[in-house]
C-alpha cells in the first residue's frame, strides 16, 4: 500500500510570493554545500569577528589615512597610501582567514565523520569540494564588496590608475581561489595526526609565503605604478590566469579522487588534467617564444621555468600513475573503451600501472621533443649559446627523459612486488622512484669510492646508472658525450617497449556489460 | 491542479531486499569480517548481535558503501555495493553508532541539507521535511541548535536523517545505545513502524530484550563469523535442547528426584526442599508425556514450570565471549 499525501498548488497571489517561488526554485539548483556552508558561516563567530574587524579596520584607516594627508590630500595625488592600507586590510580574511576556514572546514568533516554522511548522499566528490569552493568565494566576494566603496573611495584621490587597481584586485582575488584549493587539496592528504600537524604547518608556510610575496608584488604596484607594457601584462595577466585554471582543476580532481571510494575510477581524470595542465605549460612557453622576441631575457626565465614545472610535474605525476593498484574492479571495467579506435587512444587513460607508465613516458617523450625544440629557438632568438653549450643542453634533456623513464619501470615492477601482499597507497610510487634514483646513483658511487681507496675518483662509463654523476658530467666541459647518451636512451627504450608489449595482458579485461536493471536504473535517475 | 507526492514511500513484497553473499573484510591479519552470508527479506526487521569488536559494525558499514570488502559482495534492493554504490545509496539510509553533526545549524536546517544532498527539490523536500519531522517527533526542535540536543534527540535526528531520503532499507548501528528507557521504547516503536510500512531494518544493540521484541530475525556474530541466523523462535528450537524445568512435588520429594534422575534426558538435579530443579532434553510435547508420567509414578505434583530461553541465553550460548 502506498502512502501519498495530495498537496493542492495555491495559486501564488503576490509578486512577493512569486519572487519566493523563484528564490526557491534557484536555490534548489544550487550546490548543497554551499546552502549549507553559507548558513553556518552567517552564524559562525569567525565570519562575525572577521566581517566587523575588516569593517573596522577600513573606516578606522580611512579617517587615520586621510586626515595623515591633510591638508595635500586637495590638492596632490593621494590614492597610494590609503589603497596600500586597504590591501593589507583585505589581504588578510582573503589570504589567510579564507583559505584556513575551507582547509578547516573539509577538515571537520572527516573528524567529525559527517564526511562519510555525505559520502553516502547523492552528492558525488566532485560536489562537495566545489561546494566548499564556492562557499569560500562567497566569504570572498562578501569581504571584498564590504571593502568597495573605500577603494573608490581611494581611487577618487587619484594616484594609482584604473588598470593597475583592477590587476591589483584581480590578483588578490585569483591568489585566494588558489590558495584556497590548495587547502582543500591538503585538508584529505592525511588521516593521522602527525600527517595533519605537517600538512596545517605547510599550509600555513604558504599561506603566509603567498602573503608576503604577493603583498610585496602588490605594494610595489600600488606604490610605483605598474612598469610593464601593454603586451607583456597581457601575456602575464592570460598566461597566470591559464596556470592558474589549469592548476586548480588538478588540484581540485586529485581533492575529489581523494574522496572517491578506491572501486571508482580515480585516475582518468587526474589524468587528463595533468596532460591539461602540461599543455598549458608549453602554450605559455610557446607564446614567450613567439610574442616575446624582442624580450629574450623573459623569454629564456619562462621558458626555464616551464621546463623545470614539467619535470616537476612529470617526476611526481608519473611515478604515482606507475604506483596504482592493477586491480580492475568490475565498476571500472564496465567503463573500457570498446571500438578499436577509442581502445587504442584512450586505454592509456585507464587506470592501472601499466597504462600509467605508458602514459607518462609518452608524455614526458613528447615535452622533451618540445625543450629541445625550445632550446634551439632560444639559440635563434638569443645568439648567446655556443654550439657545444647547446648539445650539451640537448645531451641533458634526452639523459634526464631516460632516466626517468628507466625509473619510471623500476617503480612499475617494485610497486608490483610491494602490491603482492600489502594494499598501499598511490604515495608509495613516489617513495619507489625516490629509493630507486638513490640507490642508482649511491650504489655505482659506494663501489667506485671502495675500488678507489675511498680516493677522489673520475667519471667511467662504470657510473652510468648514477644519474646525477652523468647529468654533471653532461656539461660542455663534463666527460659525458653521445655514446653515454645513447646507452641510456637505448635502455630506457627496452624498458619502455618491454612494458608496453607486456601490456595487451594487462589491458585484456575486457569491458564488461552494464547490467540491464542497473542501465535502466540510472535512466530512471537523469530523467527525474 | 493537484501534486501528489509520496512522502511515505511504502515497499511491499517479500524478496531479499538485504543480501551479504561470502562477505569478508580483513585489516591486515585481523580478519574482522570472515565469510558472511545471509539475507533479509523486504519489510523485515533483522537483529545483529555480537560482542564488541565481533564484525558487526565493518559489515554494516560496506552494506552502507562505506568500506569495501576484500572479498564478497552485498547487495541492497539486488543492486551491488561494490559495482553500483550510488544506486545502492539511493536506497539506504544509514544511521553510524556516532552522531556527525555541524556547528552553528538548527535541527530543521540539518535536515533540510541532507534532502538537498540526496537530490531531494521544491514541494517534495518541503513534505518530506515535515513527516520526518512529525515521525521522529522533533518538530517541536526544529530551530533549536543541534549542539543543545539531549543524547535521545539526537538519535532521533540521526534517524530522520536516515529517512529524509525515503530509503526502503535501513541500517542502524547501535541506535538505542546511551539512551533512557522511555527514549528506548519510542525508539522501538518507530522502527516496528517503518517495519510495518515496508522498510527493511537491519539494527545492531547490545540490548537483546529490545531486539527480541522488534526483530523478526536475528544473526549472532562473533570473532567476523556469523555463527546463527534465522527468526529467535528458530535459533531457540535449534539451541533448545535443553530446557529448564523446575516442579513442585508435595510429598517424597527426594525419591521423586532420583526416580527423574535415572530417566533418559535429565540433567544437572538440583533438590530444594519441595522444589525439583533439572534440565530437561526435548520439546514441550516430550514435557507434557514427562508430566503424566511423574504424575502416574504416584508423586503428588503440585507446579510445574520449565523456562524458555530468552535471547541472552540463546546469545550467551551460541557465543564464547571472545573478542579480536
Amino acid at each position: 500500500m502506498s502512502e501519498t499525501i495530495a498537496m493542492a498548488t495555491k495559486p501564488l497571489v503576490s509578486n512577493w510570493e512569486r519572487l519566493d517561488d523563484w528564490f526557491e526554485r534557484v536555490g534548489d539548483r544550487l550546490n548543497p554545500i554551499l546552502v549549507k556552508e553559507t548558513r553556518q558561516a552567517l552564524k559562525s563567530s569567525q565570519f562575525v569577528v572577521t566581517f566587523s574587524v575588516l569593517l573596522f579596520a577600513a573606516l578606522a584607516w580611512t579617517v587615520v589615512g586621510s586626515l595623515s594627508q591633510m591638508p595635500q590630500i586637495y590638492t596632490t595625488p593621494s590614492a597610494s597610501r590609503l589603497m596600500i592600507g586597504y590591501y593589507i586590510v583585505l589581504a588578510i580574511p582573503m589570504l589567510l582567514v579564507v583559505p584556513l576556514a575551507a582547509y578547516r572546514s573539509l577538515e571537520g568533516e572527516i573528524d567529525d565523520g559527517t564526511l562519510e554522511l555525505l559520502s553516502i548522499t547523492a552528492l558525488s566528490p566532485w560536489q562537495i569540494v566545489l561546494g566548499k569552493l564556492a562557499s569560500a568565494s562567497l566569504q570572498m566576494m562578501l569581504y571584498f564588496v564590504a571593502l568597495f566603496p573605500c577603494m573608490a573611495y581611494a581611487y577618487t584621490l587619484r594616484g594609482v590608475d584604473l588598470p593597475t587597481t583592477l590587476l591589483a584586485i584581480a590578483i588578490l582575488l585569483v591568489s585566494g581561489l588558489v590558495l584556497t584549493v590548495a587547502a582543500l587539496f591538503l585538508a584529505p592528504l592525511s588521516r593521522s595526526r602527525t600527517g595533519r600537524i605537517a600538512t596545517l604547518l605547510l599550509l600555513m608556510m604558504l599561506l603566509l609565503g603567498s602573503e608576503y610575496s604577493i603583498g610585496y608584488l602588490e605594494i610595489n604596484m600600488i606604490a610605483y605604478g605598474n612598469p610593464m607594457p601593454a603586451d607583456q601584462v597581457f601575456f602575464f595577466a592570460v598566461s597566470t590566469l591559464l596556470l592558474s585554471l589549469s592548476v586548480s582543476h588538478l588540484l581540485l580532481t586529485a581533492t575529489a579522487a581523494q574522496l572517491t571510494p578506491e572501486s571508482e575510477n580515480r585516475s582518468t581524470h587526474l589524468r587528463i588534467s595533468l596532460m591539461v595542465l602540461s599543455m598549458v605549460l608549453v602554450g605559455i612557453a610557446t607564446y614567450a617564444m613567439r610574442a616575446l622576441n624582442g624580450f629574450v631575457d623573459i623569454f629564456i626565465a619562462v621558458f626555464i621555468g616551464v621546463m623545470f614545472a614539467l619535470a616537476g610535474l612529470w617526476i611526481l605525476g608519473g611515478s604515482l600513475m606507475s604506483g596504482e593498484s592493477s586491480t580492475m574492479t568490475p565498476r571500472i571495467r564496465r567503463e573500457l573503451p570498446q571500438s578499436f579506435f577509442a581502445r587504442s587512444l584512450l586505454t592509456w587513460l585507464t587506470p592501472g600501472p601499466a597504462t600509467g607508465f605508458v602514459f607518462a613516458s609518452v608524455n614526458i617523450m613528447v615535452l622533451t621533443g618540445f625543450v629541445l625544440y625550445g632550446f634551439h629557438e632560444m639559440e635563434a632568438a638569443s645568439g648567446r649559446f655556443r654550439a657545444t653549450e647547446l648539445q650539451a643542453l640537448t645531451r641533458a634533456s634526452i639523459l634526464f627523459a631516460s632516466y626517468l623513464i628507466l625509473g619510471l619501470a623500476a617503480v612499475r615492477l617494485v610497486v608490483a612486488v610491494v602490491r603482492i601482499n600489502n594494499h598501499p597507497r598511490v604515495e608509495i610510487g613516489a617513495a619507489a622512484l625516490i629509493s630507486v634514483m638513490v640507490m642508482a646513483a649511491l650504489v655505482p658511487y659506494s663501489i667506485g669510492l671502495h675500488f678507489n681507496d675511498y680516493r677522489n675518483y673520475s667519471y667511467s662509463r662504470w657510473q652510468i646508472t648514477n644519474w646525477a654523476w652523468t647529468l654533471a658530467e653532461a656539461g660542455p666541459s663534463g666527460s659525458v658525450r653521445w655514446p653515454e647518451v645513447t646507452i641510456v636512451a637505448i635502455a630506457a627504450a627496452i624498458a619502455f617497449f618491454s612494458i608496453l608489449l607486456l601490456m595487451p595482458r594487462v589491458v585484456m579485461p575486457r569491458r564488461l556489460a552494464t547490467p540491464e536493471r542497473v542501465e535502466q536504473e540510472r535512466r530512471r535517475i537523469s530523467t527525474r | 491542479m493537484i501534486a501528489t507526492h509520496t512522502v511515505a514511500g511504502l515497499h511491499g513484497g517479500d524478496d531479499a531486499c538485504i543480501e551479504l553473499r561470502r562477505l569478508h573484510r580483513f585489516f591486515g591479519k585481523t580478519k574482522a569480517v570472515n565469510d558472511i552470508s545471509f539475507s533479509v527479506a523486504r519489510g523485515h526487521v533483522h537483529g545483529y548481535i555480537g560482542p564488541n569488536g565481533a564484525g558487526k559494525t565493518t559489515s554494516m558499514r560496506i552494506l552502507a558503501t562505506l568500506d569495501l570488502p576484500s572479498y564478497g559482495d552485498a547487495f541492497v534492493d539486488g543492486f551491488s555495493v561494490v559495482n553500483d554504490p550510488e544506486l545502492v545509496r539511493r536506497r539506504l539510509g544509514f544511521m553510524p553508532d556516532s552522531f556527525g553533526t555541524y556547528r552553528d545549524v538548527n535541527c530543521k536546517e540539518y535536515l533540510d541539507f541532507f534532502a538537498r544532498a540526496n537530490g531531494l527539490v521544491g514541494r517534495e523536500r518541503n513534505a518530506r521535511l515535515k513527516w520526518v519531522l512529525d515521525f521522529t517527533g522533533t518538530n517541536g526542535m526544529a530551530e533549536k541548535p543541534i549542539r543543545g540536543l539531549s543524547k535521545g534527540m539526537k538519535q532521533r535526528l540521526c534517524l530522520g536523517r536516515a529517512l529524509i531520503h525515503d530509503p526502503a532499507v535501513l541500517i542502524l548501528d547501535e541506535p538505542a545505545a546511551g539512551l533512557d528507557p522511555r527514549a528506548r521504547i519510542e525508539l522501538r516503536k518507530m522502527i516496528r513502524e517503518l517495519a510495518d510500512r515496508g522498510k527493511t531494518v537491519l539494527i545492531s544493540s547490545h540490548i537483546l530484550t529490545e531486539l527480541a521484541e522488534m526483530c523478526d530475525s536475528v544473526g549472532i556474530i562473533e570473532q567476523g563469523h556469523l555463527l546463527a541466523t534465522g527468526s529467535i523462535e528458530q535459533i531457540q528450537r535449534e539451541r533448545e535442547q535443553h530446557r529448564e524445568v523446575t516442579i513442585r512435588v508435595l510429598d517424597r520429594a527426594e525419591e521423586a528426584a532420583k526416580v527423574i534422575a535415572e530417566r533418559d534426558g535429565i540433567g544437572s538435579m538440583i533438590c530444594d526442599g519441595q522444589l525439583l530443579r533439572f534440565e530437561f532434553e526435548g520439546d514441550i510435547e516430550a514435557q507434557a508425556d514427562f508430566v503424566a508420567w511423574i504424575v502416574g509414578q504416584g508423586f503428588r505434583v503440585a507446579e510445574v514450570s520449565s523456562h524458555k530461553k530468552s535471547l541472552e541465553d540463546v546469545f550467551l550460548q551460541v557465543t564464547e565471549g571472545l573478542v579480536q
